[in-house]
């Protein structure tokens, strides 16, 4: 479980504060996206929440974040590491070796994964990002979105209790995004893998996850199951959040026939709840 | 040009050699080119250089390589053979005596550089680390940070170009043939650069820390670098290099 209270960073030379008075709560094997504005603090909070900060960013600190009963700020950065993985939203920079096996290879050495085991690994982070035939390439060679699967597979392969992604899917096309997405959610189902997963494709986010946040100049304005957040569109479009379409459909619906309705996620609900209310 | 220093996949038996073994070679070339004072010797060793190119399956790159040294040398050469004022001249002010030295001074810079950018061509930078590690027991933070540091001249140098590129747009002129004035021109890019990429390797130090870098140790590493046939033929090589180069002198 991840227990974020009155968590407040401002970054060394900073004059305002990143991230102002979070608190959050994220119970085990939860599915969660965060969704807001360009500077929101969506990155500085994923940070947090992987413990590089305040082990290797520095600026002032104040509350706590406690993972599994381990405060951040008193734990090691590598034992934090064991247990949550972190996909950074700059790929170029996480990538740390030219070639693809060895970029999976690193961190499955390092955490002492037995040698028995580390071959089923890597074959299982590959296919599932479907780069099985990248295997030894170096990443000079590949586009932005395969280097975007990379660093996801690097991750997926040590398979740690929690997974933060920040916008893993920013360089790729939206079949490959989607895919992406399924395998998190395999992820989540199957081995009860928390996900928190910082995203733009609100639609990806309607689809695959079961809670959203929403940030807004380092506060967290809204956080609840998908259907609950999506009920207060106007408040969303004001801060620069993209709705589903079908999401803003249903509520303008609701509001020239002066009746209450639920919230669509996606085509096909929409479609039901219209022929609902027209009878 | 970015390509130089990039690793080239490949199956020859510079590519199955031990990491070690290589740099074993490429340390024991260097020992000859300064033992000797041979001209031919030189030329001797300049030869190997580029077979090792040919043996290790990437001849145009060693070629291209070996190019691009070339240049620097003559401008270093033309420099040597002016300044040096011992001997009998030959032409002008140009003596035998400094086109010799001069001669020496080039051949060896070019022996010594040759292998080093070969080596990387052939290997990969995690496979250098890792072996140090295991076989010489190298700190792996040393390691790493050679490894890293190799990872980053690539990037460093299509950083470089991008930056020059946009210069060029704004209508200035990299491409000058004078090289003095282009080296005024780059000078002022020098700390930007500098910074964004220390900042880039920050950020890449930041991601292996996240994945366990501190709890490695020498036996860390997946695959094993044994030593075979080709490293006893290389090491026998080597050393009868540095013998050879003493004996003739
Ligand atoms: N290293 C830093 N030093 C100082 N200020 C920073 C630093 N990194 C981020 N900030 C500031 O902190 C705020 C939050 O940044 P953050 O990167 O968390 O935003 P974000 O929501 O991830 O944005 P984006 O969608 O662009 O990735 C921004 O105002 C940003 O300018
Ligand atoms: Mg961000």
């Amino acid at each position: 479980m991840i227990r974020i209270q009155s968590l407040t960073f401002r970054y060394e030379d900073s004059k305002v504060d990143a991230l102002h008075d979070i608190n959050l709560t994220i119970p085990d094997g939860s599915f969660l996206g965060i969704i807001g504005p360009a500077g929101a603090g969506k990155t500085t909070i994923a940070q947090c929440i992987s413990g590089i900060i305040p082990h290797a960013v520095r600026g002032d600190f104040y509350g706590s974040v406690v993972i599994d009963g381990l405060d951040s700020a008193d734990t090691p950065l590598t034992d934090l590491s064991r247990l949550v993985g972190t996909v950074f939203q700059d790929v170029e920079r996480q990538i740390i070796f030219p070639v693809v096996e060895d970029e999976l290879l690193y961190g499955l050495e390092n955490f002492g994964v037995p040698r028995e085991k580390i071959e089923e690994r890597m074959t299982f982070a590959l296919t599932h990002t479907g780069i099985t035939s990248l295997r030894h390439r170096t990443i000079s060679s590949l586009s932005g979105g395969q280097r975007q699967k990379v660093a996801i597979a690097s991750l997926i392969a040590l398979q740690p209790k929690i997974l933060i992604l920040d916008e893993p899917t920013g360089e790729l096309d939206p079949g490959s995004s989607r895919k992406i997405f399924a395998l998190l959610q395999e992820l989540n189902r199957t081995y009860g893998i928390t996900v928190v997963v910082i995203e733009q494709k609100i639609m990806l986010l309607c689809e695959f996850a079961k809670r959203l946040a929403v940030m807004d100049q380092g506060r967290i304005i809204r956080e609840g199951s998908v259907r609950e957040v999506l009920g207060n569109i106007s408040r969303l479009e004001e801060i620069g959040v993209n709705c589903p379409r079908v999401a803003r459909f249903s509520s303008l619906l609701g509001e020239q026939i002066r009746q209450e309705i639920s919230v669509c996620v996606n085509v096909e609900e929409a479609e039901r709840e219209a022929r609902r209310v027209m009878g | 040009m970015t390509d130089v220093f990039q690793y080239t996949p490949g199956d020859s038996v510079l590519h199955r050699m031990n990491p070690v073994t290589k740099i074993f070679l490429t340390f024991c070339i260097c020992m000859a080119a300064f033992l000797t004072d041979h001209l031919s010797v030189l030329i001797f060793l300049l030869f190997l250089d580029l077979m090792l190119g040919v043996i290790a399956g990437i001849p145009r790159k060693a070629f291209s390589i070996f190019r691009g040294l070339a240049k620097i040398s003559l401008f270093l050469f033309a420099l040597q053979a002016l300044f040096v004022r011992r001997g009998n001249p030959v032409f002008w002010i140009i003596t035998d005596e400094g086109l010799r030295t001069a001669g020496t001074v080039v051949l060896r810079l070019l022996v010594v550089c040759l292998p080093f950018a070969l080596i990387l061509a052939v290997t990969q930078v995690s496979d250098i680390a890792n072996s140090m590690v295991q076989v010489l027991h190298v700190p792996y933070a040393y390691a790493f940070t050679l490894a890293l540091t190799i990872r980053f001249i690539p990037l460093f140098m299509e950083e470089m170009s991008g930056i020059m590129e946009a210069q060029a747009a704004r209508g200035i002129e990299f491409d000058t043939k004078n090289i003095l004035k282009k080296f005024g021109l780059l000078l002022p890019l020098c700390a930007p650069l500098l910074i964004s990429s220390m900042r880039q390797t920050g950020a890449t130090a930041t991601a292996a820390r996240v994945r366990g870098f501190s709890l490695r140790t020498a036996d860390s590493g997946y695959k094993k670098y044994g030593f075979g046939l080709v490293d006893l033929c290389a090491a026998v090589l080597s050393i009868a290099l540095i013998a050879g180069a003493a004996w003739i002198r």
